[in-house]
């Protein structure tokens, strides 16, 4: 038989689909080919499995073992490691959590977001971190034109529900609180300091639409102008630079830049 | 040329950073896991970065699949690429084994049938790696549990011809061939016995755990007595090789993982001459340098 087959073959019995494989393995009086194929069919469910009890550590303690163990079952038959680090392999848990019978308890999809987003910002690619004192060396006639990069590691995130509040009491060991659907939707910012410890706080609407714009690559006079959604136009400049400033000193953000007016 | 010796090492394991960043621990070099660093930064880097200033390291792959039917990940080459750059390992290694097929990753290491065709699949593959790196490589041996109805020829042979063929260096895992020896039914001294001197470049020890009448290579409990007995019958026929205990479940206190370490110095000295385990850290050179 051909390698490229016989690792078919060994794939599909790992996989559970078929068991064409044992017809070319030997078998001994003490164990068959099945028993033998079944230790490496054991070993790769226990792997993918003992990866995601690791990265999704406060779904887990939320759901229970026996209910986080049929979510594995499903997610390891559904979603197939295509990744060559078990690092990245949970990266579809939100994905599955959207599907039935999942969707029932809609907070497990933003628990499972709320845990990829530390994985995430644990690892980002490194960056500098721009100072409030840089800022202050821009000349002021040229603020409209300042350009964010903000770290790597920062990510927005929407909920519904009361969902980091449960995620914060599992953290602690303590009984999280009852489901609440939030009025409207909360935006979080998570990002990684200096220390290179992941922190999060709550975001008011006015400053999600900030730090968005920023992300996107607006300048300040765009940002300002997205602030006109919130404040009168007197109030815009002073929000817009005590949150720029607020952002520096929480080291949000990687390099401070001045790109040319475009008009 | 002269194998580099370089001594008595461990495997890197983040249970350990920071009693190793604390207080420099005396051990002559680290093997890290490739792949728990070939992340973008944070931590994992950070942390790298500075246990590498102060122990030479070198790299140990599990994701290379180069025994795959499937294209060489040229991508994860890359990767591993950049990271060589930035950690100068003294060689890097990976198993003789495939992980993944059809593009899905098995994330185990898993064995291949003993044959002609198989090993000339692997000597071209090994030499992709290896151009492509620009370095030569070390291909381990594997525990296993399954023989394959069209396995033409032992383990040891498969294992000596791939390293003369794609002139890459062998990991030699004293512990895989325990394992496999037990479960396939031949005298572990036999293979090593098999082996060509000149290609083993360094050894790996750890532990396992019984199944009934098969050994599982778990490197959850320490290295056992006859374990320790193979290796310096190792010992004997390679004469100084760069030996390091893996460790990746049921982790104990560095301490405890030194002293087991340890132990694999003793053996060594009481084996081999002084003379023999000198220690000349030399990693070996790019390819085509003189």
């Amino acid at each position: 038989m051909e390698l490229k087959q016989l690792q078919h073959q060994f794939m599909a019995y790992l996989l559970g689909q078929k068991k064409d494989i044992v017809n070319n393995i030997q078998s001994t009086p003490m164990r068959s080919a099945e028993g033998r194929m079944d230790i490496y069919a054991n070993a790769y469910r226990m792997r993918l499995k003992e990866a995601m009890t690791t990265d999704f550590e406060k779904l887990h303690t939320y759901l229970g073992d026996e209910q986080f163990d049929m979510l594995m079952d499903r997610y390891i038959d559904v979603y197939p490691s295509h990744t060559t680090s078990l690092r990245y392999f949970g990266n579809h848990v939100p994905e599955l959590l959207e599907k039935p019978p999942f969707d029932e308890i809609p907070v497990l999809k933003e628990l499972a977001i709320i845990e990829r987003a530390f994985a995430n910002s644990f690892d980002a690619k490194d960056a500098q971190f721009a100072s409030v004192a840089q800022l202050a060396e821009v000349e002021p006639s040229l603020w409209a034109y300042l350009q964010l990069k903000l770290q790597n590691s920062l990510q927005i995130l929407p909920f519904s529900y009361n969902t980091f509040a449960i995620w914060k009491a599992l953290s602690d060991e303590a009984t999280p609180p009852d489901v609440e659907k939030k009025a409207e939707d909360s935006l979080w910012v998570l990002w990684r300091k200096s220390d290179l410890i992941s922190h999060y706080r709550p975001l008011s609407a006015a400053e999600a639409a900030a730090l968005i714009a920023a992300q996107q690559g607006e300048t300040f006079a765009e940002i300002c102008e997205r602030l006109l959604d919130f404040f009168s136009e007197e109030e815009t400049p002073v929000q817009a630079v005590t949150m720029l400033q607020s952002w520096l000193q929480e080291e949000m953000v990687a390099e401070l830049a001045v790109v040319e007016a475009s008009d | 040329m002269t194998r580099p010796f370089l001594g008595f090492g461990l495997g890197l394991r983040t249970d350990h950073y920071q009693h190793i960043i604390e207080n420099k621990p005396q051990v002559d070099w680290f093997e890290i896991i490739s792949e728990n660093y070939m992340v973008e930064g944070g931590k994992p880097l950070a942390n790298l970065d500075k246990i590498r200033a102060d122990y030479p390291m070198v790299m140990h792959g599990v994701s290379m699949s180069i025994g795959s039917t499937d294209p060489i990940n040229k991508k994860y080459l890359a990767k591993l690429k950049t990271l060589m750059q930035r950690v100068e390992p003294k060689w890097f290694s990976d198993h003789l084994c495939w992980t993944s097929v059809d593009h899905i990753n098995s994330h185990d290491l898993l064995p291949l049938p003993y044959n002609e065709a198989t090993i000339q699949h692997l000597v071209d593959r090994i030499q992709q790696v290896q151009d492509y790196m620009g370095r030569q490589m070390l291909i381990e041996n594997l525990s296993s549990y399954v023989t394959y109805d069209n396995s033409e020829m032992s383990e040891w042979e498969f294992v000596n011809e791939i390293a003369r063929r794609a002139d890459c260096y062998l990991l030699l895992d004293i512990n895989n061939i325990f394992v496999s020896a037990n479960n396939h039914h031949f005298a572990p001294e036999e293979y090593v016995d098999g082996i060509d001197v000149d290609r083993v470049m360094q050894f790996h020890l750890a532990g396992h755990s019984y199944s009934g009448d098969m050994i599982i290579d778990t490197h959850d409990h320490a290295v056992c007595d006859p374990v320790w007995q193979l290796y310096e019958y190792a010992l004997k026929r390679f004469g100084a090789v760069s030996t390091m205990i893996e460790r990746d479940d049921n982790i104990p206190e560095f301490p405890e993982l030194r002293e087991e370490l340890a132990i694999a110095e003793k053996i060594a000295q009481q084996t081999l001459t002084k003379e023999q385990l000198v220690i000349s850290d030399d990693a070996l050179p790019m390819k085509g340098a003189a």
